[in-house]
């Protein structure tokens, strides 16, 4: 009873206390709220990273080496033996190759293109096969998905390479382009634009290409490298820009780099089929090598830059431990110095009927105040904080006239944020033992004050 | 051994309090010093006892170990029959609690808690009763306080009280569980005279309206004149024990 009618007493009249109440405040509020941003970091980059790709993706290795085997140009009987599967939703072959964005026809104009952002025109070219792409990526999404920029989005998202409605009949294939990349070259729906590529031709010789495209609209995928640098383009077109010969039926060449698939249950299905597929399509001659890695996951896919995400949370996870640490030293000085200053006290208790116990309980009762109050305090701030982390960087930003999350460096055009509360309570539950285990040594050495000495102490 | 302090007056009281062979040797270095050498004393209900002595002569070791709060090297001290230094340290502290008020030179107060707080502590710490009833407690500290004439200052802090309104208090609190015993050490040492003579007048007011046992330690002849035994300390022993009448 006198325990925590004392303690509290001590907490509130004496003000170096909530020294230690705000420095568990800060270290829980700041491990709360980095640890969120990291997760939503870890949420969005899975959600974003995937969206422009599908569950598995099958890259087979095209160039023959040592005189090996030589693999299918077309897409066709890969996509008819991985459609086979039940555990398959959809599939669908890209074609890939990059090239730059040029105004104008003239080396000098390649080169001092685009002053206004300094950028240097690459874009990275994606053919596909529009219904096939829409029934297995996120390209839908992004088609619909408004722009931030006010760029025109695509007439028909089902249809995205068809001519808009209304626009000159041309000689130019339609494209999509992403909503900065639109935005950084001043593209609007029916704009031209001319791209250049190089690429090896049949003797393996360097030669070069370009080719004037319309721009039916645009995409907003969410990540920024995509949506400054990638054009969909109709696969047909782009290979036949990329002197392809027509081989297969209708006349349309039908190369392709890789083939996306998106499984009916990825969580549950994906290892497996990914490891059925490496097998079955090697024993089909359709990769060069089962362990190659020719088969991945997206996880596998994108693993550098999901790994280096949860390293991240790991370490900063550690480092701002080292706040709570910092916090529970803080707690440990001020109840040692307390500890000192009432020596007195502890013997008036003693004389009034107090154990060596209750002594011991009353100082972590102390310690166990700093430790509520900070928790507490520093969970809603932390919560508060990282549910609203948006507005608070952009009021921030405007305040100091500087912005502190940089969109364009990011993938993500807002600050992600994903409260767990397992997380949440495993910090609150760290730092309250972190400060009673440093509460506990103070208390014990209260506990140990003669009661004589400490009266004497006047 | 010294048989001054068993009480030559022949009184037939309960006796609430005793020691018996005391002795308390402190460790100085390598060597040991003995500050009591075998001190006795028995304390009746409602009697008056003071103890007096030079400085050094033990007598506030002595008040210590009778209080429970120091352990004697040997003997035995007895509070309310049960051998106090034989029990297990939360039964003693509950004796202490119990039986055992505490009136200090310097007052002893917790500048933390107002006067009426400060007076209803004892009861927070007792273990064992019935559950403490805040409501009431408070109300019996205020009932005394108000008696004690601290009616206007029941929510003032020590340091806003002057020396006589904390002693007042600080005696307050040694009656608030109704205590067998009242120890005081140098009780109005630090007032001056008019006020430590007020001071005195209510505590012995009180120990005899509730007759209680008082043990007080003093240097003060007047106050000593005042009680009905005074024993003499001298070099770790009782030497004189004498009974004299008390002026009321």
């Amino acid at each position: 009873m006198y325990r925590t009618f004392l303690s509290w007493r001590y907490i509130v009249a004496r003000r170096t206390n909530w020294i230690g109440v705000v420095g568990i405040t800060v270290g829980v509020g700041a491990l709360i709220l980095i640890l969120s941003i990291m997760a939503g970091f870890l949420a969005e980059s899975r959600k974003t990273l995937r969206g422009s790709l599908s569950d598995l993706i099958i890259e087979p290795f095209m160039i023959a080496r040592h005189g090996g085997s030589t693999l299918p140009e077309s897409p066709a009987p890969l996509l008819e033996y991985v459609r086979a599967d039940p555990r398959v939703a959809a599939a669908s072959a890209h074609l890939t190759w990059g090239g730059m964005i040029v105004h104008g026809n003239k080396l000098d104009d390649l080169i001092r293109q685009n002053p206004r952002t300094h950028e240097d025109g690459f874009v990275q070219l994606i053919g596909v096969d529009a219904t096939d792409e829409l029934a297995t990526t996120d390209l839908g999404l992004a088609l619909r998905r408004p722009s931030r920029l006010g760029t025109t989005l695509v007439d028909d998202p089902e249809d995205p390479f068809a001519p808009p409605p209304g626009t000159a009949p041309g000689p130019y294939a339609w494209i999509v382009v992403g909503e900065q990349l639109a935005y950084t070259h001043s593209l609007r729906r029916g704009s031209e634009i001319n791209v250049v590529t190089v690429m090896p031709d049949d003797d393996g010789r360097v030669r070069d290409a370009n080719r004037k495209f319309r721009v039916a609209g645009t995409f907003r995928s969410g990540e920024n490298e995509v949506d400054k640098a990638r054009i969909y383009i109709d696969r047909a077109e782009l290979a036949d820009f990329l002197g392809h010969r027509p081989e297969h039926i209708g006349g349309r060449a039908d190369h392709f780099s890789q083939v996306l698939v998106r499984l009916v249950d990825y969580p549950r299905d994906g290892l497996q089929v990914k490891a059925d597929l490496a097998r079955d399509l090697f024993e089909a001659g359709l990769v060069r090598d089962p362990d190659a890695g020719e088969v991945k996951t997206w996880e596998d896919h994108r693993q550098n830059l999901l790994g280096a995400i949860e390293n991240e949370k790991t370490l900063l996870g550690i480092m701002l431990s080292l706040v709570l640490i910092v916090a529970g030293f803080t707690v440990f000085a001020i109840l040692s110095m307390l500890v000192t200053e009432k020596r007195r006290d502890i013997g008036i208790l003693t004389a009034l009927g107090a154990t060596p116990a209750g002594i011991m309980g009353l100082y972590l009762m102390i310690g166990f105040w700093d430790a509520l109050l900070g928790c507490i305090g520093g969970g809603v701030i932390g919560v508060v904080a990282a549910i609203n982390i948006d507005p608070i960087e952009q009021a921030l930003s405007r305040a100091f006239g500087y912005q502190i999350f940089n969109r364009e460096v990011y993938l993500f055009d807002h600050i992600p944020s994903v409260v767990d509360p397992g997380g949440v309570a495993m910090i609150i539950t760290g730092a309250f033992v972190c400060t009673l285990l440093f509460a506990a040594y103070p208390a014990w050495r209260a506990a140990r004050l003669h009661p004589i000495d400490a009266l004497r102490y006047e | 051994m010294s048989t001054a302090g068993l009480d030559p007056t022949g009184a037939t009281g309960e006796v609430v309090l005793a020691a018996r062979e005391v002795r308390k040797s402190f460790a100085i270095g390598e060597r040991s010093l003995e500050i009591l050498h075998g001190a006795d004393l028995a304390l009746r209900a409602s009697e008056r006892l003071c103890l007096m002595g030079a400085s050094g002569a033990g007598k506030s070791t002595f008040l210590h170990i009778l209080g429970l709060l120091e352990q004697p090297t040997e003997g035995r001290v007895i509070l309310a029959g049960e051998d106090a230094w034989s029990l297990p340290a939360r039964r003693r502290a509950d004796l202490r609690n119990r039986h055992i008020g505490f009136v200090f030179q310097f007052y002893h107060l917790l500048p933390e808690l107002d006067a009426v707080e400060n007076v209803v502590l004892p009861g927070m710490i007792a273990r064992g009763g019935p559950r403490f009833d805040r409501s009431a407690a408070r109300e019996r500290a205020e009932n005394l306080l108000d008696r004690f004439g601290l009616s206007e200052r029941l929510t003032h802090r020590p340091g806003q009280l002057s020396g006589g309104e904390r002693q007042r208090v600080a005696i307050a609190r040694a009656l608030f569980l109704d205590p067998q015993v009242l120890i005081a050490d140098e009780p109005t040492g630090n007032l001056d005279t008019q006020t430590g003579e007020r001071g005195l007048d209510l505590l012995l007011a009180e120990q005899e309206l509730r007759g209680l046992a008082l043990l007080l330690v003093t240097h003060d002849e007047r106050i000593a004149a005042r009680c009905e035994r005074t024993l003499t300390m001298e070099d770790g022993l009782i030497q004189a024990d004498s009974a004299h009448p008390v002026p009321h």
